[in-house]
């Protein structure tokens, strides 16, 4: 009596694990937590890109600065 | 206590309903073999009535574990809309079928001959509130 009953237990602790798997699998990778770290990651991406066009700005603007410091020092 | 609810899902509060609901309905069917197995409706050479009875009573207490916990991250998580009617209705009647079968087993055991229609009231409306989220849910995915 007691093996059966173990037994009809185990085989319900193997359904569960089963349907957590099947349903897990299903719902596959698009949980809050994934979304979040892809948002996450998005975010790191276009922040990266914002600050590299803010050096090429910078860049831009000092060497517009120079070109126009050497034009004004010319000979006089 | 939807803050707790969500810390405790680490934010998964959708996906962890659906799983725990989708556990207690595969356990729930796997109750309806039990049970026939119990009445003596199927005889099985390697399960005796009564150890499946038994195993039935153990699984039936995680089940009824199980739609306690759901019910409560549901209603603290989530809020009651027209959209969901037949969702709430479903889970309400189950739950107070669940109560009644409980108090049916444990205290009223006068009225034990409707226990067969009380485990198949919340066998259908575990399916119905199942598939009017869950399956929803699963079916979209």
């Amino acid at each position: 009596m007691t093996r059966q009953v173990v037994g009809s237990l185990v085989a319900a602790a193997v359904i569960v694990i089963v349907t957590i798997v099947v349903v897990t699998a299903r719902l596959g990778t698009t949980s809050t937590a994934e979304l979040e770290l892809r948002e996450d990651a998005l975010k790191e991406r276009t922040e990266l890109q914002e600050e590299r066009l803010d050096q090429q700005r910078e860049q831009r603007e000092k060497r517009q600065e120079q070109r126009e410091g050497r034009d004004s020092g010319g000979p006089g | 206590m939807g803050d707790l609810v969500e810390t405790i899902t680490r934010g998964n509060v959708v996906e962890v309903k659906v799983i725990l609901a989708s556990v207690a309905l595969a356990l729930a069917v796997y109750q309806l073999v039990l049970i026939a197995v119990g009445y003596g409706k199927v005889r099985p050479p390697f399960l005796a009535s009564r150890a499946a009875s038994f195993a039935h009573r153990a699984v039936g207490d995680v089940i009824a574990v199980l739609l306690v916990v759901v019910a409560i991250a549901c209603i603290s998580y989530f809020e009651v809309e027209d959209d969901h009617a037949a969702h709430v209705a479903a889970a309400v009647a189950l739950l107070a079928v669940l109560a009644l079968k409980i108090l049916v087993v444990r205290r009223w055991h006068r009225l034990s001959a409707l226990l067969p229609y009380l485990g198949l009231g919340v066998f259908v409306l575990l399916a119905l509130t199942w598939a009017t989220s869950a399956g929803d849910i699963l079916a979209s995915r």
